[in-house]
């Protein structure tokens, strides 16, 4: 009886320890994270300009239904997400089993150079590429140059090539941080298994897509929902690259959110509402990406 | 159950230590802060603080003002703050909406577009300004969207009158003089364009796809804009001269004499490196026109164009003026003050900031004077400012309504479509009917 009784105590210490230790980061997560989520889906319900908001229902939901520029959007958001994110996760697969050979040289040099538009700064670099990419930038200097085009692309103002520089753009920026989880992921398979598998005289070819993409399926995983979720936030490239235009042609969905509350006159429920709707896409396409991987 | 029981009651316990923790932390504080508060507040309206944007033209034409009325009040403390305009107005949205002024300036500029919005979005939460300051004493077309419901709020101040900049030299290379492009309608200055681009090569305009100020001044030299008189209707479908305007913006693309720019920095560049012939805009653009000094004595300011067989049409318009707004936190009293002692009714300062900034106001009284009288060397010796003080007396009255970017932003898409081929008459209903569908 006695030594159950000290038991308990024991536990219960224990326990308060451990709450103790993560208590304040719970409250902090409710505080900073759950709080404005549960306010900003009550904002939703909401409409009004600036401070003038009342309740008014579904109303929001339903011009988000009818909504021309939302769907341009959203139109262009999946663009990206359907032609720049495979691009990127394949391309970053690629150069990371480049890297991961142990007979090639400066491996550190090529590892910071392909990592290091990762740590740029968002707005920096999308500035730069502006220019880079202007009537009179530096690529269209070069390709005429080159003689690969005989007039300078519009790759700004022209609503196909812009889309084009956007995805150019994110997949500079990105595919380095994609390589890294890669590599990283190559490193913990075991060398004895590429053995034996040479030694049953698979070729190389073989050798990527049945040992190391299989090997690297979980982490393939992870990082097209970070990808998908990184694009469907897509906001500082396109804002200050093409402000979304030529006429909304580049316009992103995080880009109309900003619209809404601050450039026109603030509409911060429908902006809560568009909000919401981003939620919902991550969601459904993480679960999506979850079944076609097959992991529970 | 215990367990559970312990957990809930260390959770208690430690919540209670924490606001217990913090109430004993404000109520130490409490003396001293309050304390602060009251020397604060002492200092508080003894000090304010101005929120604006451009420093070549808004916070240059501050320091004139602080200048003038530090002089006749040396205690006041006046702190100018430079933010882009873009910044601005997300400081005031989140700032007003979370309902605290904390953080908030004394004084803030905003831009006519955008002041109707403003004052509609956030009631009280700006000063009424009537009885410090005579909106009669300023231009007619500035009073509308810088007061609501009869009460003057705004302190009007950049005019915003634009006017057509000139480069004579291509004009008179393609066989032009210069008076042949006074009081033109637009129909004739795509005419000339042709001419200029044929002998010269150099386009005629600079556009941004993006930004249809152009479509703007048009439709506003016609006392015409994107919603009726009340300022909530959209007056797209049926409206005559912004049919019109649609219809001449196509006509300059498809005459090829425009040159595309994708910013504001791109547009610089196109009038300074001398791309093109004229550059049809707000007086504001004087001090980046000049700030290429080789071009001295080639440029020429003339009234703007306007629109061909179009009722009311007027050659004088505006493009992005902007006024000053007192809000209504600790400290009104003094920003209130010094608003209507300077941009209110000193006629003697706004001579100085024309002479030291170029900045030319919308105050009547100050219209007249040396000053305004200078002639410019940059422009061939014009007396540019007595020109743009006489077109801005002329700019039609309009009521900007709260949603012009709203509108502008549909409309750029249609006016795309339309210069992919779309009927005109379709592009301004679906305007139409997505600007209903938006603004409710």
């Amino acid at each position: 009886m006695r030594a159950d009784k000290q038991g308990v105590s024991i536990r219960a210490k224990n326990a308060f320890t451990g709450w103790s230790f993560i208590l304040v980061a719970v409250l902090m997560i409710i505080a900073f994270y759950f709080y404005p989520m549960l306010e900003a889906l009550i904002l939703s319900f909401k409409t009004g300009t600036g401070a003038n908001l009342s309740f008014t229902g579904w109303s929001n939901y339903e011009r988000l239904l009818t909504d021309k520029t939302f769907l341009t959007a959203l139109t262009n958001t999946s663009i990206y997400l359907i032609i720049q994110v495979p691009i990127m996760i394949v391309l970053a697969l690629f150069i990371s089993v480049l890297l991961n050979d142990n007979t090639l040289k400066f491996k550190g040099f090529f590892r910071t150079a392909i990592f290091l538009p990762c740590v740029t700064s968002l707005v920096a670099y999308s500035v730069v590429f502006k220019y880079l990419f202007g009537i009179n930038g530096l690529v269209n200097t070069m390709l005429m140059k080159l003689s690969i085009i005989s007039a300078p692309i519009e790759w700004i103002t022209d609503p196909f090539w812009a889309k084009i520089t956007i995805i150019i753009a994110i997949t500079w920026r990105w595919t380095g941080y994609n390589m890294i989880f890669y590599l990283s992921a190559l490193q913990n398979i075991d060398n004895s298994i590429y053995e034996a598998a040479r030694i049953d005289g698979a070729s190389s070819v073989t050798q990527f897509f049945k040992i190391t993409i299989p090997m690297l399926k979980p982490i393939i995983l992870f990082t097209s929902i970070t990808s998908t979720i990184g694009t469907l936030q897509l906001f500082d490239e396109v804002l200050n690259i093409t402000k979304g235009g030529p006429g909304n042609a580049t316009l992103s969905i995080s880009q109309y959110i900003y619209n809404l509350s601050f450039k026109y006159t603030a509409d911060f429920g429908y902006a809560a509402t568009v909000s919401y709707s981003i939620v919902l896409l991550i969601v459904v396409l993480s679960i999506l990406q979850f079944k076609v991987a097959g992991e529970k | 159950m215990k367990k559970a029981l312990v957990l809930f009651l260390t959770c208690m316990l430690l919540l209670t230590a924490c606001s217990s923790g913090t109430k004993e932390a404000e109520k130490e504080k409490e003396p001293a802060a309050s304390g602060g508060t009251t020397s604060t507040q002492e200092a508080g309206d003894k000090e304010i603080t101005i929120w604006a944007w451009d420093p070549n033209f808004n916070i240059a034409a501050l320091n004139v003002a602080k200048e003038a009325y530090n002089a006749k009040h040396p205690d006041v403390k006046i702190n100018i703050v430079e933010y882009a305009q873009a910044d601005i107005i997300q400081k005031l949205n989140t700032g007003l909406n979370s309902g605290t002024t904390k953080g908030l300036p004394n004084i803030v500029l905003i831009e006519d577009y955008r002041a109707q919005g403003f004052l509609q979005s956030y009631p009280d939460s700006f000063t009424d300004l009537t009885g410090k300051i005579k909106p009669e004493d300023f231009a007619d077309y500035k009073i509308g969207p810088t007061s609501l419901n009869g009460k003057q709020y705004g302190v009007p101040f950049d005019s915003g009158v634009a006017g057509l900049y000139v480069r004579k030299d291509y004009i008179e290379q393609a066989g032009y003089k210069l008076d042949d492009l006074k009081d033109l309608d637009w129909k004739q200055y795509i005419e000339i364009g042709k001419k200029v681009k044929e002998k010269t090569g150099k386009d005629m305009i600079t556009l941004d796809p993006n930004d249809l100020g152009i479509l703007r001044m048009m439709i506003q030299s016609a006392g015409s804009w994107y919603l009726k008189d009340d300022g909530k209707t959209p007056d797209l479908k049926d409206n005559a001269a912004l049919k019109k305007a649609f219809e001449l913006y196509k006509e300059m693309m498809d005459a090829n004499i425009v040159k595309v720019n994708a910013d504001w920095s791109q547009f610089i560049a196109a009038i300074n490196n001398g791309d093109v012939a004229t550059v049809p805009t707000g007086n504001w653009i004087t001090p980046s026109v000049k700030a290429e000094a080789a071009q001295s004595g080639k440029w020429a300011i003339l009234p703007m164009p306007k629109l061909p067989d179009t009722n009311g049409s007027v050659h004088a318009t505006n493009l992005g003026g902007s006024s000053w707004y007192v809000m209504n936190i600790p400290g009104s009293e003094t920003a209130a003050d010094f608003m209507a002692q300077t941009f209110g009714s000193d006629v003697d300062m706004y001579q100085t900031l024309l002479t030291k900034v170029g900045a030319l106001g919308t105050l009547k009284a100050a219209s007249q004077g040396e000053a305004y009288a200078k002639a410019d060397e940059f422009f061939g010796g014009q007396q540019i400012v007595t020109d743009f003080a006489k077109w801005t007396s002329e700019i039609p009255k309009v009521n900007y309504g709260i949603s012009t970017y709203a509108i502008e932003d549909i409309l750029v898409v249609e006016v795309q479509n339309y210069l992919g081929g779309k009927n005109i008459d379709q592009v301004l209903s679906d305007a139409q009917s997505q600007a209903e569908a938006q603004i409710k």
